[in-house]
């Protein structure tokens, strides 16, 4: 059992993904700042994800992120990046390590004070030894600014200057050890202090709005033990997190036996990832859980999860390294079996990069499955998957039960997926459900014709990734569209279609390879803003804490002009009470509704929406439809993209597909 | 529109010689020039290293569009500091028929310049030949060692492992986060260069420390870590092979008298 004992001593789950994400971070810190010409002021930015991780972890996990930081900047930018990580490092590693323990500026002084010897001793010493580094360093140095003295030596002033400052450099390279320890010393303490500058404020920010506990993850849950989760029966069971009011999940009794398939239901907030933690071995705070041994998280013969983030639970870099992730080195898998059956056969040597949220959730239950679980317990997992993914991913849920000897608990708060299982279980208030599934489907007619006047013309646009380099690759080809004034189009295509391309060119974010995009009769690539683009991931685009806040940014408010600020709410049918509201507090729906808010305020000339009803509830799918439907009656002119065809034409006359690149059809909605 | 960008960490099409081999023997070539040209760079070892370079960028296929384009003022820093350092003279002397042009400031300056691109183009041939893939296990392979010592090498290649699985994501974030930042309007009121820079990283951090939790779930439902990849591959002969121009650059630039 030599894995077992290196797995207890060694890091746990969640500080293995903070500390790699902090590599990550701090790595391409690092290597921009060295790679890319004039960011090398970038360089010491890295100090704020270590510092935020040195502030939540064990030095031991500072110390993993910190390696993996400097091997990655050394393999991509050479020497230059493995000093520019090891500098950060060390910035943010003090600042946080001081924060943790709760000390003041004037501990972090001190320290720094202190490590600016050691680490400027280390640059003397290191420098001293590279005699032949240090003779060249310091005759090109002396030679540059002995030539700048020179020719400016018959200007007046600049002149004398310079040629004060070329025997103040010529006697420091004398004395280079002195010099050099010095000014290594005092940017130990300068940079130090701006980490610390830098990093109590973003760590104040990121406390209002994230619990910075560690607690509450699947990394609490105890693993060891026998193996033995089914049957497994609740009863009565409830949870309320450590600082809550009232219970995030209210007494429910459910059992799962082998060979069943049970569905969960119910609507966002009514505690359904409560009740997996809890499933998958998280103690509750009330009533019993019964079952014949330990979950065995993870291991042969246990529960396995299948989660609802796609990009973030693959971990393998290629499909058939995820499928082996966590395994002991010795247990065999039957890796092509297992991709067979989830369709993703002969693809074990791709990159899981370059997969679409489907593959990525359907690669996440071959790794499952990979394990031999008792219990598979999979936790909404399409919400984030377009439609054809769905129903290729239901499709092999739906057969897990039939071909292996395992109970199934399947989550979900779209009903219809619940209809394969053999039983299904609601929790959470259900009556406000029926009303919000009723309300799809808004009536296509009564908007206004659209206008004569060409908004946007795009004409033959094609666009290359990476043109001109070895990695060049098609995105779009001759592409050639016009949107009138008071027009909805929907566009709709495939994973790697283009038309997330195409909407960045028509918000003029990127320039056409060839073709050109005109916004009333001008390239949109000089007028960026006059079409507004409200993104899939709306959080990336309200940067300021408060809802307030964020709506003035994106319209352009002043933060005190609380009058537009509301109107702006309003305008979206939120409630002006909303602005005091932290970001981070807000439903997905919610979200959406304060971008649009922001957006929609500049009166764009186009507005285009990304995958608007992605991620959302049916109740909040359904209001948000309701709320297009109301801006489009309003006249706005609007590009929506989207795989949801069915739920979103309706609101649009026009739908376009574009398949690899391509222009494939453009129908007219058929008007009663 | 014509400048190209830098591609980096995404290998070019293969196969090749270099494409195959081991990506701990290209780590351990690359560490060890990396260290010869700090010890030693003498326009031998930085001409014979930019030889190497290209023999293995020619065996790899590496297309010359691979070099991304550099910027304009880049080039005019180069031409300035070119200046400067010939107006300061010094020897060697170049005679240009009754003209005598000092070159020793120059010559230095050139050198620095040649140590730092081909200190690059090191990682970049590694970079352009390697899946991202293959470099963790590799690392937890050479580290191996380190085990004596009690050091967690395993612990730390799968935090590497992660840390790559983790660098597209975060791109992707940055393109957004960055496109976001060229749609909104400017403010009426002019916020302050740092309230900007914390509101930045905030936004930065917020993201990442959620996809953590996330990706810290996902590892605890496969039971924590061990393996991290389907094949991992081993050192060979052609290994061998790769080693020996190493071997003798080291040779060459230690035994001959350092040309100052």
């Amino acid at each position: 059992m030599r894995t077992a004992s290196y797995r207890s001593a060694g890091l746990k789950p969640a500080e293995f993904a903070h500390a790699a994400m902090t590599a990550a971070l701090m790595g391409s810190i690092a290597v921009v700042s060295i790679v890319i010409p004039g960011a090398v002021a970038f360089a010491w930015l890295g100090a704020v994800p270590m510092g935020v991780l040195s502030y939540r972890h064990r030095p031991a996990v500072a110390l993993s992120a910190f390696i993996a930081a400097s091997l990655i900047s050394f393999l991509v930018a050479g020497f230059g990046g493995l000093v520019s990580a090891l500098t950060s490092a060390y910035m943010g590693a003090i600042a946080g390590q001081v924060k943790r323990h709760g000390r003041g500026p004037a501990t972090m002084v001190t320290v720094a004070a202190i490590w600016g010897v050691v680490v400027s001793t280390l640059c003397v010493g290191v420098f001293a030894a590279l005699r032949y580094l240090r003779e060249v360093v310091t005759a090109a140095v002396a030679a540059n600014v002995g030539g700048f003295a020179i020719l400016v030596r018959k200007v007046p002033l600049l002149g004398a200057a310079a040629d004060g400052l070329n025997r103040a450099v010529q006697s420091w390279l004398v004395h280079w050890p002195v010099f050099f320890g010095v000014s290594v010393w005092l940017i130990v303490m300068f940079g130090t202090s701006f980490g610390w500058g830098i990093l109590n404020p973003v760590l104040r920010r990121i406390e209002e709005v994230t619990d910075l506990a560690i607690e509450g993850g699947l990394s609490e849950i105890d693993n060891s033990g026998p193996v033995g989760p089914l049957p497994v029966a609740l009863i009565d069971v409830s949870y309320r997190y450590p600082s809550a009011d009232r219970n995030a999940l209210d007494s429910v009794s459910l059992d799962v036996n082998l060979g069943e398939h049970v569905a969960v239901t119910g609507a966002n907030g009514s505690g359904k990832s409560t009740l997996m933690r809890i499933l998958a071995g998280s103690t509750p705070t009330g009533g019993t859980v019964e079952r014949p041994a330990g979950v065995g998280l993870g291991r042969a013969g246990g529960t396995a999860l299948v989660l609802q983030h796609p990009d973030s639970q693959v971990l393998g870099l290629r499909v058939a390294d995820d499928v082996v992730w966590g395994l002991a080195r010795d247990e065999h898998v039957d890796i092509e079996g297992l991709l067979d059956e989830v369709g993703l056969g002969g693809m074990g040597d791709r990159d899981t990069t370059g997969l679409s949220g489907g593959e990525l959730q359907r690669l996440a239950v071959a790794s499952a499955l990979a394990r031999q679980p008792t219990m598979l317990i999979a936790d909404e997992v399409t919400t984030m998957v377009d439609q054809a993914g769905r129903r290729a991913l239901l499709n092999v849920l739906d057969e897990l039960t039939q071909h292996h000897r395992l109970g199934l608990v399947h989550i979900t708060h779209y009903p219809d997926e619940a209809e394969s299982a053999h039983r299904v279980v609601r929790i959470g208030p259900d009556d406000r459900r029926t009303v919000a599934i009723d309300r799809i489907g808004p009536e296509p007619t009564g908007f206004e014709a659209p206008s004569q006047t060409t908004v946007l013309d795009i004409k033959d646009v094609s666009y290359d990734y990476a043109q001109g380099t070895a990695w060049s690759r098609p995105a779009l080809r001759d592409v050639s569209l016009s949107v009138a004034a008071g027009d909805g189009v929907l566009l709709c295509g495939g994973n790697g279609s283009g038309k997330s391309t195409l909407a960045w060119i028509m918000a003029g974010l990127l320039e056409p390879g060839a073709g050109e995009c005109l916004l009333d009769g001008r390239p949109s690539s000089e007028q960026i803003g006059a079409v507004a683009l409200c993104f899939q991931a709306a959080r990336l685009q309200l940067l300021r804490g408060r809802v307030g806040a964020a709506v003035a940014a994106l319209a352009g408010f002043a933060d005190t002009d609380d009058e537009s600020i509301c109107r702006a709410l309003a305008s979206v049918n939120l409630d002006p009470g909303i602005a005091d509201m932290l970001v981070d507090r807000l439903s997905g729906g919610q979200l959406r509704r304060v971008a649009l808010a922001g957006l929609l305020a500049r009166s764009p000339r186009v507005l285009i929406l990304d995958e608007p009803l992605a991620g959302l509830d049916v109740e909040a799918q359904a209001d948000l439809i309701d709320l297009l439907t109301q801006i489009r009656h309003r006249g706005q002119t609007t590009v929506v993209i989207s795989h949801d065809v069915d739920r979103l034409s309706p609101l649009c006359p026009r739908t376009i597909r574009l398949d690899r690149g391509h222009l494939v059809a453009a129908e007219q909605a058929s008007r009663p | 529109m014509s400048r190209r960008a830098l591609m980096l960490m995404r290998p070019v099409p293969g196969p090749s010689p270099i494409h195959s081999l081991w990506a701990g023997t290209k780590l351990v070539i690359v560490l060890a020039i990396s260290v010869l040209l700090t010890i030693s760079p003498t326009w031998t070892a930085i001409g014979l290293t930019a030889l190497l370079i290209l023999i293995t960028a020619v065996l790899a296929h590496i297309p010359h569009t691979c070099i991304p384009s550099a910027p304009r003022w880049l080039w005019i820093l180069v031409i300035v500091g070119s200046l400067f350092t010939i107006l300061n003279g010094g020897p060697p002397v170049l005679q240009l028929g009754s003209v005598s042009i000092g070159m020793g400031g120059f010559v230095a300056f050139l050198r620095i310049t040649a140590l730092g691109l081909v200190l690059l183009g090191l990682s970049a041939v590694v970079s352009w030949t390697t899946h991202v893939a293959d470099i963790a296990p590799a690392i937890a392979d050479l580290g191996r060692p380190l085990r004596w010592l009690r050091l967690p090498v395993d612990d730390w290649a799968v935090t590497i492992a992660l840390a790559f699985r983790m660098f597209p994501m975060l791109a992707e974030e940055f393109r957004l986060l960055a496109a976001a930042r060229r749609l909104q309007p400017p403010k009426p009121e002019k916020q302050s260069r740092s309230a900007e820079v914390v509101d930045l990283c905030t936004a930065v951090m917020v993201g990442s420390i959620r996809r953590a939790a996330e990706m810290g779930d996902a590892i605890a439902a496969r039971g924590g870590t061990g393996r991290i990849s389907a094949d991992c591959g081993r050192p060979g002969w052609p290994d061998v092979v790769a080693i020996v121009p190493v071997v003798a650059l080291f040779v060459f630039v230690l035994e001959s008298p350092i040309a100052q």
